[in-house]
This record gives C-alpha cells, sequence and structure tokens, in this order.
C-alpha cells in the first residue's frame, strides 16, 4: 500500500507549451497532507535559486518548472541507527532514506517510483527533483536529483542537474579525499566524452580551443606530484580558461577549463565551458 | 500586439546567445554540430542491476530533444552514451550521460568548506531514462559504456572506467 497520495501538478514557472520547452520538475517526499503548503514555498524557493544560476538566469524563457505534490503519511526521511542516525523510520511515498550503502549524507529514494510519477503528471520532463523534507543534511544523483532542505542542499541538486541533464564530467581531482586516495595518479590516456574535461593539452586540437587567450599558458597548472592533489593556487585571473591540470577523479593526466567551477566545488558559478554547453543545450528551447 | 511579443522573444533567444558569446566566445569546434531539433521524442526507461541493464518502458511523447553530442570522431572516446542508430547502423543521435550504472556515489559536505567526494556504493541497483527523438529512420538504440581498471590500485570496488567505449546493449524501438 502507497504510503502517500500523488495529487497533482502545477506549473509554477511558464515560459510555454511544454512541447516546446526544457520542462524541469520538482516533486515533494516526506511531506504530510497539512505540510503541503510548505512544498508549494520550497518548491517556488527552489525555482527561483535555479533561475538566479547563470546561465540559466538568461534562459529563463526557455525553462517551465512544474511542482508535483505527492504526500507522504509521516514527515521526513529514515534515517538508520547503523550510520548514527536517529533510527527515524518514516512512511513516505518514495521511501527516501540517508544512509543509502552505508554513507550517511547519501540520501537516495525508490527512482523508478519517482520517474513513473513524473512521466504521468508532465510527459515531457527533461529533470526531476526530488524535495525531500528533512533538516538533515543530504542528497544524490541519478535520474533524479534528490536533496534535502537542509542549508546549502540545493546546491547537490544543481551540481547533480550538471551532470543528468546536460552530461558534465566531474572537475574535482581526487576520488574518497587527496589523502586517503590509491590510485589516482594518473589518468588513462582514453579522452572522456563529456564536454568539460580533456586529455588534450594540445592548444591547436584540446576541445574548448577557442575560449583559450593566446597570453594564457597551456597547460595553465601541472601537478608536481601526481602522488597527490595540486596544491598551488590558480596562477590566473579568475575566470581565465585553459587547462588545469587535475579533474575526473585523477591527480595528473586530465585538464579542467577553469580553476574552479560547480562541477569541481559546490557554491561556485559553473565555469565558462559548463555554461556555453548548458547554453548550446538549451538553445533550441527558447521562443523563436 | 502579436509582433511586439514576437520581437520579445526573439530578443531572449538573442540575449542568451549574446551573453554565452561574451562570457564563453565560440562554441567548442567539437561540440558545434547537432543534429536538428525534433518534436516527436520516444523515452526509454531502463532499469540496472550491477552490470545488467534492462529496458523497462518505451514512452513516445510530444516534446522537444535537446541537441545531439556529435555523431562522428568519438570512436575512442571513454564514458558513458545512448545512440539513436538507423537500420544501416548510422548514427542519428547520440547524448552523452554521467555514467547511471556506476559502482560509486558522489557524497556532498555538510560543510561548504569541504569537497565533494566520492565512496564505493557496491549495492548498484536503480533505474535511468534516455530521451531520444522520434523519426522514421530510427531503428535501435544503444548503450556504450567504459571497462573499468583491471589492473592498478584502483581495481575492484573502486575501478574507475578508462578504456573506450563499447556497446553494451541494443534495443529495438517499437514501431
Amino acid at each position: 500500500m502507497a504510503n502517500g497520495e500523488v495529487l497533482g501538478t502545477t506549473r509554477i514557472v511558464e515560459a510555454g507549451p511544454p512541447e516546446q520547452r526544457w520542462n524541469a520538475v520538482i516533486v515533494s517526499e516526506g511531506y504530510r497532507s497539512d505540510e503541503m503548503a510548505q512544498f508549494a514555498t520550497d518548491a517556488r524557493q527552489f525555482a527561483d535559486t535555479l533561475l538566479s544560476v547563470a546561465p540559466f538566469d538568461r534562459l529563463r524563457a526557455a525553462i517551465n518548472i512544474y511542482r508535483v505534490d505527492v504526500t507522504s503519511t509521516e514527515s521526513g526521511a529514515k534515517d538508520p541507527k547503523k550510520c548514527n542516525g536517529t533510527g527515524a523510520k518514516p512512511r513516505t511515498y518514495f521511501d527516501a532514506s540517508f544512509c543509502s550503502n552505508g554513507i550517511r549524507r547519501l540520501l537516495i529514494a525508490n527512482n523508478g517510483r519517482v520517474v513513473k510519477v513524473v512521466s504521468k503528471q508532465v510527459p515531457q520532463w527533461h529533470m526531476a527533483f526530488l524535495a525531500v523534507n528533512s533538516p538533515i543534511s543530504g542528497g544524490s544523483g541519478g535520474p533524479v536529483a534528490t536533496f534535502s532542505k537542509a542549508p546549502g542542499a540545493v546546491e547537490i541538486a544543481i551540481h547533480e542537474m550538471g551532470h543528468t541533464a546536460f552530461g558534465l564530467a566531474d572537475e574535482y581531482e581526487y576520488y574518497s579525499g587527496c589523502a586517503s586516495d590509491k590510485g589516482h595518479d594518473k589518468h588513462s590516456k582514453s579522452e572522456p566524452s563529456q564536454p568539460n574535461i580533456t586529455t588534450n593539452k594540445n592548444r591547436a586540437t584540446t576541445k574548448w580551443r577557442s575560449l583559450i587567450q593566446p597570453a594564457t599558458p597551456v597547460p595553465t597548472t601541472s601537478n608536481a606530484n601526481c602522488a597527490n592533489c595540486d596544491p598551488q593556487p590558480s596562477p590566473v585571473a579568475v575566470g581565465t580558461i585553459g587547462l588545469f591540470e587535475g579533474a575526473d577523479y585523477y591527480h595528473c593526466g586530465i585538464y579542467r577549463p577553469e580553476f574552479d567551477c560547480r562541477m569541481r566545488n559546490l557554491n561556485r558559478p559553473f565555469c565558462a565551458v559548463c555554461q556555453q554547453v548548458i547554453v548550446k543545450k538549451l538553445t533550441p528551447f527558447l521562443p523563436v | 500586439m502579436v509582433a511586439r511579443k514576437s520581437a520579445r522573444k526573439s530578443k531572449a533567444r538573442k540575449a542568451a546567445k549574446k551573453t554565452s558569446k561574451t562570457k564563453a566566445r565560440k562554441a567548442p569546434a567539437k561540440a558545434s554540430k547537432t543534429s536538428p531539433v525534433s518534436n516527436k521524442a520516444v523515452r526509454l526507461t531502463f532499469s540496472y542491476d550491477g552490470d545488467e541493464v534492462k529496458l523497462l518502458s518505451q514512452q513516445r511523447t510530444e516534446m522537444t530533444v535537446p541537441p545531439s553530442d556529435v555523431v562522428k570522431g568519438y570512436g575512442k572516446y571513454k564514458g558513458f552514451w545512448a545512440e539513436l542508430r538507423s537500420a544501416s547502423d548510422k548514427p542519428l543521435y547520440r547524448t552523452v550521460m554521467h555514467n547511471p550504472t556506476k559502482n560509486d556515489a558522489e557524497v556532498f559536505p555538510e560543510s561548504p568548506a569541504e569537497g565533494i567526494s566520492r565512496q564505493p556504493a557496491p549495492k548498484r541497483k536503480g533505474v535511468f531514462v534516455v530521451v531520444v527523438p522520434d523519426t522514421d529512420k530510427g531503428e535501435d538504440v544503444i548503450l556504450c559504456r567504459s571497462t573499468p581498471a583491471t589492473k592498478g590500485p584502483a581495481r575492484g570496488i573502486r575501478a574507475l572506467a578508462s578504456e573506450p567505449a563499447e556497446e553494451i546493449r541494443r534495443f529495438k524501438l517499437k514501431k
């Protein structure tokens, strides 16, 4: 028996017919029926945040945002004791739980069920978000970007959208951490398919060559010790596009376009190359 | 009134493009060639359990599909992507994806000062979705994935994709 019900859908940001626009959907999880007004406020806040992030701020005319109201029998998300959680086991519609794979902040729901609900409510959807009514920090990616109500958790959703909707790679240069990494010294020679990382350090042929100024050194940074992350600060001004060594979970042999980016650290803007990818993907959704 | 609305619309398109040009000038050459945008699409929902991938459903929908990633010159690339292929096996549409079947998960810090990291996640099970244009020429959808490293310290549960991607599954589109 379902622990709640699907109440319906409201378009909270209207840019045009769903057949012609890029449609983002935000779904509620762990909100009781008497908490749906709060979800409406949370969804609105999320939409405002998303549309304030570059380049979405200048693509507003391309984007519809829908809110799918789904109630849960009880409030919150499961928080197993085995991850030092409270042991709470609320009955919720999508069974969201922290401590997935034994990792406290890994908050995962039944994404199959989310996809089914979203496909029925908004058949033209491109990106789905699941807002989990819990103050504990957590989230996850995949077909549905899941995030809690902890301060800053919306950043998780936006980073994950970079992966899911735009095929962007992670730009951080370590796996579990610079100090604890083993086997992440050097990237393989295979060129990644993602548009924001490359093994090619040839200025004339690298992926984002047209964005690199002639005065910018290439590579822009090189890691002197591939056994660890590169500790050096950026030698160039913020926003300089070049080839910075370290990305895709490897310390060396792989390059990112800017020193920092939202695909490397939360609470940063998307770098120019990532922004360009997003703009290119969303331009066909702008009104003609 | 209509003319004014239409002028506003094309202004929006120009504004997005202009800012994009200012900030990022020209598109990377490799990503500049795209297939025409379609307003008819097929949404394919897949399930995966470990390395096993199954097609759960095909849903035809009237919607705009994002432009294709390059359909030439990616033979030795690593990663994960889906392609729409013609009867003669020609790639018609390709979408690069963040590997949905990875054997690890992204873990986010509580404090913004800490970095994002990855942790092995051996219980790999879930769903993912691919949307391709619904065209007369489209026959099959294929999924391509890189093989994880089998040598070196980062093998086994921590193995990451390192080799060029290969076709792992092929599914016939329902007509």
